[in-house]
């Protein structure tokens, strides 16, 4: 679609960042099963700082750009935001700068979504995939890239300290062409 | 059935000691007595204690109530294990709750709880031989306060002379022989009317929690109307209350009956899982989050503590934590219906339906008739899109709860699934007459008309539902849809802006919006 493709050429920038992971109720993290890869990494430095919840340790790339951050879903997903945790008063030239999202299939169809310029991030930043049409409001795939093209200070290596993924929460109630909003509705449509 | 077995687990400490009157349980009281291996002595000692206990009883029942349930239950246990025949003589009657208070209180609640249990037998209902088991802990002292107990001395021997000829249940063989030893005290005979009283009080909340058990919700709300104040204001009898509002779902009065139970006796853990899923589905957090903390500090052993920790990480929508918890409870006590059944709830929602369908087996193992677990696994089957097997579950369901409006509404779903929306309608139309103030039969009957293209009658459906929940967003956008089907795009367009305005969830904004983009699209364009 011709909407698609000047989505990819739009560049967003994202100042500052934030100290706290705030994300909307609806939303729920995806990638707890997904399996997750990186181009490279220094040794101690590996995938598992990227989810292990804890800020002070970090992935550490260690190879040529562009560094890969690869999430393959066991089902094709719907996906809306990714959050990035990044600390420039840290990690200075170590701190992304220029972030590709990509989706597809697998590692042969890859496509670009999204990309973003990250600006003296410091704290949690959030990427939404969704796309100017309401019917693209979520990307659904099988699996997701996150490629860091530059760095801050034209830093080689990179640093993330945490990575997580969103996406929306099923309707609980099966057979519904609509969730429910209402208290009412809410309270009288489960049985626990 | 299942009643049985549980009172008969409750008396089993009961049993154990006594095992050796078993020869001698039908023979008149005397015999008994003159077996006793201490008779004299222990006869003594019972003799003042209850002439004291009927003073002490009511000064103790307050400290009664603060002893822990849970971490009763394992001492006495240990207790009964290897205590001989001495302390049987004194405790057989007793249930287990009063089992590390002293000699003579022990005793003073021996004969006091002894005097109850050939009640039960005279009336020989199962129900309420497990309702009184159950009660004994949290409710005895305040039924029997009364100075009831030395009449009741009159009636015991009257049903031991009645039921003496055929075979008695195990569990009075122990509590006659106990009631000889006080009736040796008290040779007085007084009238019988006082014992008539008790009954008439037992009998009341016996057919009520019968009642309950058998999901006649409000008959057994009615039925415990009928009891004196006094009485009704107990712990136990407001935590019965409270379950049968939870049944009906009316969780406002559940909410109002559970914290006044909690008033009466703070300690008891009775009802306290059903009492924190009431406050989940009433997302009262706080109230929620503070009950678990007080439930954990009275007892961290008890699987109705984590339970409610459970259901309050559950509504922060950390499931994985809230699974945790309530497979704790099930570690605790694994004969715990409901926490099998929350196990299943929280498996459900992590999308894990295999391990969902092996917690509700687990809870229908144990108890066939907890119809949550059968409404669950025909949930899980309505998602995985096995409506035969959906409708068979939620068939089951309603047939143990015959009165909910709520599974009536799933079962006309799984209906109209199978494409039977005959038979649906039929079914909603029930749920609807069950429950005025259920909402979802009326959604879901326009959602079957809807289907089956009557969109006028959808249309009037959802008009009078719009005027019961203004702010759902789903009426809304379905009523655009209809419209939109209709053609009558300007009515579309009204509606669906409306449902917008409800703040629906983000798939459904994409849904609508996609929706109104398409409105002046003819529908043969549409992908």
């Amino acid at each position: 679609m011709a909407t698609e493709s000047s989505e990819g050429e739009e560049e967003t920038k994202l100042m500052g960042g934030n100290p706290q992971l705030v994300v909307d109720a609806d939303l729920r993290e995806m990638a707890m099963n997904a399996a997750w890869s990186v181009s490279s990494c220094k040794p101690g430095n590996g995938v598992s700082s990227l989810r292990d919840d804890n800020y002070e340790t970090y992935w550490q790339s260690d190879g040529a750009q562009p560094h890969l951050v690869n999430i393959q879903f066991q089902k094709k997903v719907k996906l809306q935001l990714v959050a990035l945790y990044v600390d420039f008063n840290l990690d200075e030239s170590y701190t992304p700068s220029k972030i590709s999202i990509r989706a597809g299939d697998g590692f042969h169809n890859l496509k670009e979504i999204k990309t973003v310029e990250l600006v003296k991030p410091t704290g949690w930043v959030y990427i939404s995939l969704s796309g100017n049409d309401p019917r693209e409001t979520f990307v659904n795939t099988f699996m997701l890239q996150i490629g860091v093209l530059s760095n801050h200070l034209n830093g080689r290596d990179t640093h993330v300290r945490q990575i997580k993924i969103y996406g929306p929460r099923p309707n609980p109630i099966p057979h519904q062409p609509f969730q429910f909003t209402s208290t009412e509705f809410i309270t009288y449509s489960t049985l626990r | 059935m299942d009643l049985l077995k549980e009172a008969e687990t409750a008396l089993c400490p009961s049993n154990e000691p006594s095992s050796e009157f078993s020869g001698v349980s039908h023979s008149p009281p005397a015999i008994l007595r003159n077996m006793l291996p201490n008779g004299p002595t222990s006869s003594s000692v019972c003799a003042d204690a209850s002439q004291r206990s009927t003073v002490k009883s009511i000064i103790q029942a307050p400290r009664r109530k603060l002893v822990d349930e849970g971490k009763l239950k394992m001492i006495s246990g240990r207790l009964f294990s290897d205590s001989g025949p001495r302390r049987s003589t004194r405790v057989a009657g007793e249930g287990v709750s009063t089992a590390n208070i002293n000699g003579i209180t022990v005793a003073g609640n021996g004969t006091n709880h002894s005097s109850k249990y050939p009640s039960i037998s005279k009336l020989g209902s199962a129900a309420f031989r497990s309702v009184t088991v159950r009660k004994g802990q949290s409710l005895s002292t305040e039924t029997f306060s009364e100075g009831v107990r030395s009449e009741l001395d009159d009636t015991r021997s009257n049903t031991a002379t009645t039921t003496s000829g055929s075979s008695l249940p195990p569990d009075t063989r122990s509590c006659e022989h106990d009631s000889s030893v006080s009736r040796a005290s008290m040779s007085v005979s007084k009238p019988a009317s006082g014992g008539l009283q008790v009954l008439s009080l037992l009998k009341i909340i016996g057919e009520g929690y019968r009642l309950s058990c058998l999901y006649r919700c409000q008959d057994a709300l009615d039925v415990f109307m009928q009891l004196p104040h006094k009485h009704y204001n107990t712990g136990w009898v407001l935590s019965q209350v409270g379950k049968a509002h939870f049944e009906l779902v009316d969780y406002l009065e559940a909410e109002r009956a559970f914290n006044n139970a909690r008033l009466a006796s703070p300690y008891s853990l009775e009802g306290m899982d059903i009492y924190s899923t009431v406050l989940y589905h009433l997302k009262e957090d706080m109230k929620l989050s503070y009950l678990a903390q007080e439930l954990i500090s009275t007892d961290r052993l008890a699987p109705q503590s984590w339970c409610a920790t459970g259901n309050c990480y559950s509504m922060q929508k950390d499931h994985e934590t809230a699974l945790k918890n309530f497979q704790r409870a099930v570690q605790l006590n694994s004969r715990f219906v409901y926490a099998h059944t929350l196990c299943g709830h929280e498996y459900v929602a992590l999308d894990d339906f295999e391990n969902g369908i092996r917690s509700y087996q687990n809870a229908l193992q144990i108890d066939v008739r907890h119809y949550n677990a059968w409404h669950g696994l025909a949930m899980i089957y309505l998602h995985q899109e096995k409506y035969e097997f959906s409708k068979h579950h939620f068939q089951r369901a309603l047939y143990i709860n015959a009165h909910s409006s709520i599974i009536m509404t799933y079962l006309g779903t799984s209906l109209h699934a199978l494409k039977r929306n005959e038979e649906a309608l039929a079914v909603i139309e029930k749920a609807i007459i069950a429950d005025k103030k259920n909402p979802l039969p009326m959604y879901q009957k326009a959602n079957i008309l809807v289907s089956m293209g009557e969109f006028d009658s959808a249309l009037n459906v959802l008009e009078e539902l719009k005027e019961y929940a203004p702010h759902e967003s789903s009426v809304y956008a379905l009523m655009g849809k209809i419209y939109k089907r209709r053609d009558m795009y300007d009515m579309a367009m009204l509606h669906f802006g409306l449902a917008l305005d409800l703040k629906p969830s983000a798939t459904d904004v994409a849904a609508i919006k996609a929706d109104i983009e398409k409105l002046h699209m003819p529908d043969e364009l549409e992908d």
